[in-house]
This record gives structure tokens, C-alpha cells and sequence, in this order.
């Protein structure tokens, strides 16, 4: 049952934007969640749906797949949209009814949170689901590389996300085996408070760490055997090429900044500040 | 000498102890040579010091006292360090613990990308190591995906692509299913045969050992028996005395030869008994 989690969910479909250097999904990435921020009102805000939307469209990711993405942040957005129409006493009235009074202004600005925070989700899933876990790292290791000019080595950085990754399914299947290990000496893990399961993950917790450090060791034994030296010198046997699609779409990307700030200023600022003052 | 790869020189080694404590020897007065080319198993109880001598091989710890050399290279000298290591490649038990990344190409590639070697030729190795090993169409599965014998065979190609010209396995076939272990054991030959590297395995597995050119066998740290597998398993008592099992076709004539039946010293095929019963029984 634990063996089928999976991390940093990848979905290998092969589609245009699976295809793109990790570099320049980085790069969008990133730049998309700032100007998700940077966006002052909804027309800027469309702007940032329609790049998601075609994103979307050419990853061939299902859209029920992405919208599900948005589930473990459902509390985060209700609380959210709660707090902002509850606070903000801007604009027409549309419901005062007993003590609850609800304005325009405070369901507009709800929407406007609501739409931030699912953005900011669904680029970020859309990263994971596109790009393999040993793509991401590659491109954060060459992203990342001309720092060691400033004696900061990703190199190290990088290693030790591919281990993590490497070994988080044997770690997985580990506990599984210890679960049942120890169950089969009579072990319950299901019932009893809190306290009590808590103490139950003890049995569970060190012989994990035990065996954790001995593949540590062994494989460092390992690594050193394959003249692992902290990776100077290092070269890379699958390299990364920027192509024409992804000059192309660095190119978008900056194309997408410009289109943010210049309906940011034409399109004047929609008050986008949490509105202490308007409260009751 | 000029054929000789590995020599261990009245090699001491001793592991430390918790705060100080003196451990008896793990490896004590051992001397040895591997000539080029040859298919040597090691045989020996548990804690009879097989392991150390793997790790000694290379480098990856020094002896306490007497030199371990590598095509003349002594270990103790650190500048040869990356040459010894690039010469001598060491296999571990476990295959999950040497498997450092998420494909299995890559993984293969961690060795020469390490060595600084052209992306270009180490694409070649990677694919050459990986059709030796027979896990080339496995080039781009995750390593976790993969049966016991699959991982242990690309942790094998991970070495073989460092082109080293000797290989030290230890007991890789020991957490493996019989049919891991017959390919795994298909493998190192091919190694051994085809590309000419000299093959040094640990194996509890008396049928394996028993394919090698050479058996060296330990107790208690010290190497105690050294030759052709029809010689060391000669004396079935002497190998049952240090705590190993011989194999089953010797035993039988052992049996047989207990029982006062004339039967051939040294019977290690099935074949070579079956020829030898049905000669006893013909004259009978
Ligand atoms: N890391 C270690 N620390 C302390 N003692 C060790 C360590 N590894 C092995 N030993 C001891 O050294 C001896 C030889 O071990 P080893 O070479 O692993 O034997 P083998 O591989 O033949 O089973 C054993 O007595 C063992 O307990
Ligand atoms: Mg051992």
C-alpha cells in the first residue's frame, strides 16, 4: 500500500512540453508564480489563466488530473475566501442580514485569492507532472552550476536530491516490511490514542534508521569504488541541449512579463490588500 | 610480475574498535597473488575476513601493516587513488546500496561521468556495459523496478563501464533467487571470457565455486587453502572442518568411498560421477 506513493507525481506522456528542457519549465515556472503576485487585477490575472490553460492543453495532462492537484489545498482556500469576504466592506452591499454582512468587494476579493493560490498550485503540480524526477534535477544542477564561481557547489546539492529520490521507494518498502515485521509479533499500529500509536512507531522508527545508516555506509563504499570525488571534473553522458522550442519559449516567457506589467498599469491597480481596516 | 594484478603482501588489518577497544585482526599475515585474467572464488565462513579482503583490494581500507599492491600501485599511496580504484572495481552484496541514481542508464554512467570521460564515448560504455550484462533493453526503467538479479547485474555494468581491468564481487549473488544467481554467475564469465577481466568473487554457493579456475579459502583472517577447485575440494573433512559445505557430487563420492567402493578422487561434475558410477558399475 505504501509502495504505490508517489513523490513529485510524474507523468510520462510524452507531450510537447514534457519534451522542453527542464531549464525552461524552471525558468517559466518560477517566473509564472511571481507574476501571479505581481498581477494588481483580473484582467493581468486572465493573462496568467490563458498561459496555464495553453500549458495545460499542451501537456496532455488530464484536466480532471490537475484539478484534483487542487485537493489537498481546499481547506487553505475556503479558510482563505472565508476570511476575505468576512473582512473586506468595500463596495455594494449584497446580503446584510443579522450579523452577517457581505459585500461585493469581499466576494471580488475572495475570487482574486482564490484564483492566486489555485495558479500558484497548479504551475507548480504542472512542473512535477511534467518533468521527470532526474530531468528536474539535471536542470537544477545546470541552472544552478555557475555558482560555484561564488563557492557555493550545487554539484552536492543535487547528488543529494538524486540519492533522496534513488532511495525514498527502498526506504518505502523497508517500512512495509518492518510493518509487518513487527505486526507479526503482535504489534498493533491501528488502535489505541494518540500517545499510544505514537509510541507504537518507535519499533518502527529505529530499526529504519539502523538499516538507514548501514546502506549510508555501504553505499558509500559504493560511490567511492565509482570514484565519486564531490563531483569535480564531473562531466554528464545525456547533457542538456537548449533547442529551438525552448529559446522559443524562454522568449514567450519573457513576452508574458511584459503582457503582466503592461495590464498591470493600463489596467489599474484592483485592491489586492487584505483590508484590516474594513473590518467591523 | 608483469602479470600480476593484484598482490597482497602480509597484509594485517584490523578493524577499530568502540572508544579504543583493540579488535582482533579481521585479516592477518595474508599473502596472495591474482595473476591477469583469472577466474578466482573465495570461499570461507562468515567473519573468516572475505569481506575486508574485498575492501582491501582497492583501497577502500588500508592494512595495518604489509602492502597491498595493484598493478604495482601500492593502496597506502593516495595519489594513485583514483588509478587503483579505476583498475580494480568492487561489487557488494546488496545491490540496492550501490545503485546511487533513478534510471538505469545514468546510473551505469555515474562511474565515467565521475572519471571526467567525453559524454560520447560514455554513452558507448554505458550501452556496451549494459548489453554484457544483458540489461541493455533496462536502460531506461528505474532501478527499484527491477528483480534482485536485474539490480545486482546493473550495479555489475556500473563497474564494467569504468573499463577496470579487474573485478572483486562480494558474495553478489547472495540475496538472489536461483534464477538471479545463474545470471548474475552467466555474467562474470562473460567478463572473465570475452573481455579478458580477472574475476574475484566471495560465494557461499560450493556450485559456484566450483566453476572458478582458482579457489582461495579463509578462516579465522588467515587464507588457508589455494588451488584448483578439483584440489581444494579433494579432502572433503578438511573442508567440512572449516565450516563449509562441498559439493554435493563430492560428497556422494565420498560417501562412496567411505563404503570401500573404488571410486575416482576427485569426481566435481555430475557428468564426470555418472561416468565413473556407470564404469564401477560395468566392471561390477
Ligand atoms: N565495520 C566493522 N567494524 C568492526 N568489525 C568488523 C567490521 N566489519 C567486519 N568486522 C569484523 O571483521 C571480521 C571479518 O569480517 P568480514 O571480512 O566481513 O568477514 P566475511 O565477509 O568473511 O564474513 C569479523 O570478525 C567481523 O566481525
Ligand atoms: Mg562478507
Amino acid at each position: 500500500m505504501l509502495k504505490d506513493i508517489t513523490i513529485g507525481q510524474y507523468f510520462p506522456l510524452g507531450s510537447v512540453i514534457h519534451k522542453l528542457d527542464p531549464r525552461a519549465k524552471l525558468f517559466y515556472t518560477f517566473t509564472f508564480i511571481i507574476m501571479v503576485f505581481v498581477s494588481s487585477n483580473f484582467i493581468s490575472l486572465a493573462l496568467c489563466i490563458a498561459c496555464a490553460v495553453l500549458i495545460i492543453a499542451l501537456s496532455k495532462v488530464p484536466v480532471k488530473t490537475v484539478i484534483k492537484g487542487l485537493r489537498p489545498i481546499l481547506l487553505i482556500i475556503v479558510i482563505t475566501s472565508f476570511l476575505q469576504i468576512a473582512y473586506v466592506k468595500t463596495g455594494v452591499t449584497l446580503i446584510d442580514f443579522w450579523k452577517i454582512h457581505i459585500t461585493s468587494g469581499g466576494i471580488l476579493q475572495a475570487l482574486f485569492m482564490t484564483l492566486r493560490i489555485s495558479l500558484l498550485i497548479v504551475m507548480s503540480t504542472m512542473l512535477t507532472y511534467t518533468t521527470s524526477p532526474t530531468s528536474m534535477t539535471n536542470g537544477l544542477d545546470r541552472t544552478f552550476a555557475p555558482l560555484v564561481k561564488i563557492g557555493i557547489d550545487f554539484n552536492i546539492v543535487t547528488m543529494i536530491m538524486t540519492i533522496a529520490l534513488r532511495f525514498i521507494p527502498t526506504l518505502i518498502e523497508e517500512v512495509d516490511k518492518i510493518l509487518s515485521a513487527q505486526k507479526s509479533r503482535g504489534a498493533n499500529f491501528e488502535s489505541g490514542n494518540i500517545f499510544k500509536r505514537a509510541k507504537m512507531l518507535i519499533p518502527l522508527f529505529v530499526p529504519l534508521l539502523f538499516s538507514a545508516v548501514r546502506r549510508a555506509y555501504e553505499l558509500a563504499y559504493a560511490m567511492t569504488c565509482r570514484c565519486y570525488n564531490g563531483g569535480k571534473g564531473k562531466t554528464t553522458m545525456n547533457a542538456l541541449k537548449y533547442k529551438k522550442c525552448d529559446y522559443l519559449v524562454t522568449l514567450l516567457t519573457f513576452a508574458f512579463i511584459a503582457g503582466v506589467v503592461v495590464l498591470n498599469i493600463y489596467c489599474g491597480e484592483y485592491n489586492a490588500e487584505f483590508t484590516f481596516n474594513s473590518a467591523v | 610480475m608483469s602479470d600480476t594484478i593484484l598482490k597482497f603482501q602480509n597484509v594485517t588489518f584490523r578493524y577499530d574498535g568502540d572508544e579504543g577497544k583493540i579488535l582482533p585482526p579481521a585479516v592477518e599475515d595474508l599473502s596472495l597473488e591474482i595473476k591477469k585474467g583469472e577466474f578466482v572464488a573465495f570461499l570461507g565462513h562468515n567473519g573468516s575476513g572475505k569481506s575486508t579482503v574485498a575492501k582491501l583490494s582497492n583501497g577502500l581500507v588500508v592494512p595495518e601493516s604489509g602492502d597491498v599492491y595493484v598493478l604495482g600501485m601500492n593502496t597506502k599511496n593516495e595519489d594513485d587513488d583514483i588509478k587503483i580504484k579505476q583498475t580494480v572495481g568492487v561489487v557488494f552484496q546488496n545491490p540496492d546500496n550501490q545503485i546511487v541514481a533513478t534510471i538505469v542508464e545514468e546510473d551505469v554512467a555515474f562511474g565515467p561521468e565521475n572519471l571526467g570521460i567525453e559524454p560520447s564515448e560514455i554513452r558507448r560504455r554505458v550501452d556496451e556495459a549494459l548489453k554484457v550484462v544483458g540489461m541493455y533493453k533496462y536502460r531506461m526503467h528505474e532501478p527499484h523496478k527491477l528483480s534482485g538479479g536485474q539490480k545486482q547485474r546493473v550495479a555489475i555494468a556500473g563497474i564494467i563501464a569504468m573499463e577496470p581491468q579487474c573485478i572483486v564481487l562480494d558474495e553478489p549473488t547472495a540475496m538472489l533467487d536461483p534464477e538471479g544467481r545463474r545470471d548474475v554467475m552467466k555474467a562474470m564469465k562473460r567478463l572473465n571470457c570475452e573481455l579478458g577481466i580477472t574475476v574475484v568473487f566471495i560465494t557461499h554457493y560450493m556450485e559456484e565455486a566450483c566453476q572458478a579456475d582458482r579457489i582461495i579459502v579463509m578462516d579465522d583472517s588467515h587464507l588457508v587453502l589455494d588451488g584448483t577447485p578439483r584440489e581444494v575440494f579433494s579432502d572433503v573433512d578438511r573442508i567440512r572442518g572449516l565450516g563449509l559445505d562441498v559439493p554435493q557430487t563430492c560428497a556422494l563420492a565420498k560417501m562412496l568411498k567411505d563404503d570401500g567402493i573404488d571410486i575416482h578422487g576427485d569426481s566435481l561434475g555430475v557428468d564426470e560421477l555418472v561416468n565413473s558410477l556407470a564404469e564401477i558399475l560395468n566392471r561390477g
